[in-house]
């Protein structure tokens, strides 16, 4: 017997049991993408829409209201200006794009392992933005605070299947308007160690948001890098306004990224067919990503796209319904015939609860982005009621959706171990696996393991609580604030970003608008 | 269906002639077309009750109102559309366009003149330009002046239309207080019993409403178009003017 090999003492009960219950808190930066995209359109349909945009463009015209900063670059640049309206010859915009916007850049985190790279076969995954109202099991629907800013915050940095920490994850009201950028920026910073998002309600906030990354990375380092992405919205149809023109100006003169967004809810602010809205984004989204490249060619910017479809009932916007869908495939196949990097998608729905409508309107349009090819994933996880609401529950079931896409994008190992030849032949006709040799060496990892889902037996399920998936994500996103620890953040730069905002705060009176 | 069955229906949706139907069969007639969006048959319509000496203020009541009031209820159920509403609350514009200026001869107080617009610093139209259709469905003079509006360019309106209603819309919690803003503003140049102030927008709630000194909040379009005759008549009675 004692010729037998000991065995070396694995830590026992004690170990395992830890090691089982801790939720991994970090995965790769950003996802890489091992599989198709899902191309909806042939090259003569998407050639078709591509010639509708430049007429677009060329007989319609872009309003760029209230900003001549834009019609002087663009006239300069051969464009036809009458009052605000902005004609652009045939390929024009096309051209100063291709011209010098990066197919691909890198957004610096503080932490340098969470840097993501935008754009090409990448996929990073982004909490939902802008939500006045937060949702939970235990108070209901109530105004955001900037406490439930820094639980998102929190939240979102122990979730692995999140790569970034995203915005206004939602609004902070018991700030004051003027000053509550200062806030959100020092939470995403203090709070987290994954890039952020920048304020864009007033260019002198974008300025600060600048300020405050310059404090953390350096001045010379932001000039010369993406530290910041940041959310610019078209006001369709076929307009943008001063506030979003000014913010993206500051953010290109510094060199940060900004992505156009054309937010379209279909029959309200596009034609009610897929393809005239796609010709509208497309169109939308030249006019304003050839402005920031003519800006500061080169600058980093990012084709956005939300459509959602109205309700032809009510004016309200839905969500999770399949015209929305075959749009986001359509416009990323144009995104990537431009040859820049690709915003859509996200858990979006139309529910006021994290219940059936939420679950199922969330996975269409987050599968949707993953086959689509979506790079910078907004409103992934929280989204509830077209946008009004952050859910803590239904951010916790997003996050859990997140996770599961970076396992699916990863596609099929066909390496020797992910054959499995020698576990078909150890196992053979009439066994089972779960003890073979290449069962033993894959299992913790084989297959996807919610913290979420209950799958026991009913019995089971039963004796502990008969929890449906709200009550069980209730309890995991308090036990994941309960556990959360700070990433360290340099108290030198802490304590200048303090100043720099007191400083600040004190230089104007509160405002609340 | 065959051709024939179509052409059919063509024949005999010629045949309505309005001027040659009785009253109440007209009426009905009226009810329908508003309810279908016609305009030009409103104005007809409009035009022959008068001619049959009905008085503005009856064919206002039992013609327009009561039809768009069917609408309303067709609305809040989900049966008609949206861009249906529209084109019914644009056929009643038609209809009011000749009564109002009758209704002003003979003394009859309008149903109501609306200002609304988006404030300040915001560019959310879509849920305003809502709640304009269905006030102007109800009869009432609606001015829209649109998006990003201040202080100064509320108050410039109210000057240059005096409306019975102030409707201040506002979709960012960043420029909902500025709501606030417009209302002290009044209340410090003694005008703000002069109008009834309602506020919406998806981001408040009645509270809000309350906190800034509204009269009142609506949820939606088709509340607002309950709530402002209501106030209107309210406050009319409690002058003692209804
Ligand atoms: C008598 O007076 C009355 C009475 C009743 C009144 C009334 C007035 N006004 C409204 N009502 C009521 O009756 C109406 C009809 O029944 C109802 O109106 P609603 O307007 O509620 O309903 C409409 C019929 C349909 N609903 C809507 O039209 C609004 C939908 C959502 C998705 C929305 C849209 C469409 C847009 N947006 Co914006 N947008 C969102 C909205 C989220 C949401 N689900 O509400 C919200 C409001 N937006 C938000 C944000 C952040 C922004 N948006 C922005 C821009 C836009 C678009 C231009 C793209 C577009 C507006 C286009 C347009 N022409 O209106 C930007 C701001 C621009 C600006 N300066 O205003 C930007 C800042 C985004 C950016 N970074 O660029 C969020 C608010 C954040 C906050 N701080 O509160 C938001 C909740 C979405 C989100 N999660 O991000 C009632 O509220």
């Amino acid at each position: 017997m004692s010729s037998r090999p000991r065995r070396r003492h694995g830590g026992g009960r004690e170990a395992k049991r830890a090691a089982r219950r801790k939720l991994p808190t970090s995965t790769a930066a950003y996802i890489d993408r091992k599989i198709p995209y899902y191309e909806l359109l042939g090259d003569e349909a998407l050639e078709l829409i591509e010639h509708n945009a430049e007429t677009v463009l060329e007989e319609i015209g872009i309003e760029f209201k209230d900003f001549p900063r834009a019609l002087k670059l663009f006239h300069d640049a051969g464009a036809d200006i009458k009052g605000e309206r902005v004609r652009f010859p045939r390929g024009l915009c096309r051209s100063i794009i291709q011209a010098s916007a990066p197919a691909e850049f890198t957004q610096h985190a503080r932490n340098p392992k969470r840097n993501v790279v935008i754009g090409g076969k990448r996929t990073v995954l982004v909490p939902a933005y802008g939500p006045p109202f937060i949702r939970s099991l235990d108070e209901g629907r109530r105004y955001a605070t900037i406490e439930d800013f820094r639980n998102f915050v929190k939240l979102t940095y122990m979730s692995p299947g999140l790569h970034h920490s995203g915005g206004t994850v939602c609004e902070p009201v018991d700030v004051p308007v003027n000053k509550r950028h200062f806030d959100m920026v020092y939470s995403h910073i203090k709070y987290s160690d994954k890039p952020f998002m920048g304020s864009v309600t007033a260019p002198e906030r974008a300025q600060d948001t600048v300020d405050m990354a310059k404090i953390v990375f350096g001045d010379d380092f932001v000039e010369q890098n993406t530290v910041i992405v940041s959310l610019i919205n078209a006001n369709s149809p076929m307009t943008f306004d001063a506030t979003m023109l000014g913010a993206a100006t500051v953010y290109a003169e510094h060199n940060q990224a900004t992505m156009i967004s054309p937010f379209l809810i279909a029959g309200a602010m596009s034609p009610v067919t897929v393809a005239g809205t796609v010709t509208q984004i497309l169109a939308e989204a030249l006019a304003g990503m050839a402005y920031v490249q003519l800006v500061k060619p080169g600058v980093p910017v990012i084709f956005g796209t939300f459509a959602a479809a109205v309700s032809m009932q009510t004016g309200a916007p839905t969500f999770g319904t399949p015209e929305p869908s075959l749009v986001m495939y359509a416009a990323a196949a144009l995104a990537r015939r431009l040859g820049v990097p690709f915003r859509s998608g996200g858990g979006l729905c139309g529910s006021k609860l994290p219940d059936a409508q939420a679950a199922y309107e969330s996975a269409n349009t987050l599968v949707t982005s993953a086959l689509a090819g979506v790079n910078f994933m907004l409103h992934t996880a929280g989204w509830l009621e077209g946008g009004l609401v952050m859910g803590y529950e239904k951010f916790i079931m997003d996050a859990d959706q997140a996770s599961m896409l970076a396992v699916f994008l990863a596609g099929v190992d066909l390496s020797e171990n992910g054959q499995a030849m020698d576990a078909l032949r150890e196992v053979g006709p009439g066994s089972h696996f779960l003890g073979a040799k290449h069962t033993l060496a894959n299992f913790e990892t084989a297959f996807y393991r919610s913290p979420l889902a209950d799958s026991n037996s009913f019995e089971q399920w039963q004796e502990e609580g008969s929890l449906d998936a709200a009550q069980r994500a209730n309890k995991l996103w308090k036990s994941t604030l309960a556990a959360y620890e700070a990433p360290p953040l340099d108290p030198a730069i802490d304590e200048a970003l303090l100043a720099f905002m007191d400083r600040r705060k004190a230089e104007f009176a509160d405002r609340e608008y | 269906m065959n051709d024939e069955t179509i052409v059919n229906e063509d024949a005999e949706d010629d045949e309505i002639i309005l001027a040659e139907m009785p009253d109440d069969e007209l009426v009905e007639q009226m009810h329908d077309d508003l309810y279908d969006g016609m305009k030009e048959e409103i104005e007809e319509g409009t035009n022959i009750l008068l001619a049959r000496d009905w008085s503005a203020e009856k064919v206002l009541n039992v013609a327009l109102v009561e039809g768009m009031r069917i609408v309303g209820i067709d609305f809040r159920d989900g049966i008609l559309f949206v861009p249906e509403v529209l084109l019914a609350a644009n056929a009643m514009k038609g209809g009011m366009a000749i009564l109002r200026p009758l209704l002003a001869e003979s003394g009859v107080k309008p149903i109501g003149k609306m200002v609304i617009g988006t404030v300040k610093g915001d560019i959310h139209d879509i849920g305003k330009n809502l709640v304009g259709m269905m006030l102007e469905g109800a009869g009432f003079e609606v001015f829209d002046i649109g998006i990003n509006n201040s202080v100064e360019d509320f108050f410039a309106a109210l000057k240059e239309h005096e409306p019975d209603i102030l409707g201040m819309s506002a979709l960012l919690t960043t420029t909902m207080p500025y709501m606030k803003v417009v209302i002290d503003e009044l209340i410090a140049q003694g005008m703000r019993d002069d109008y009834i102030v309602l506020v919406g927008g998806a981001p408040l709630n009645e509270e809000f409403g309350k906190a800034v000194g509204a009269d009142a909040y609506c949820r939606d379009a088709a509340q607002a178009a309950e709530v402002a005759p209501r106030m209107i008549k309210e406050k009319r009675e409690a002058a003692g003017n209804g």
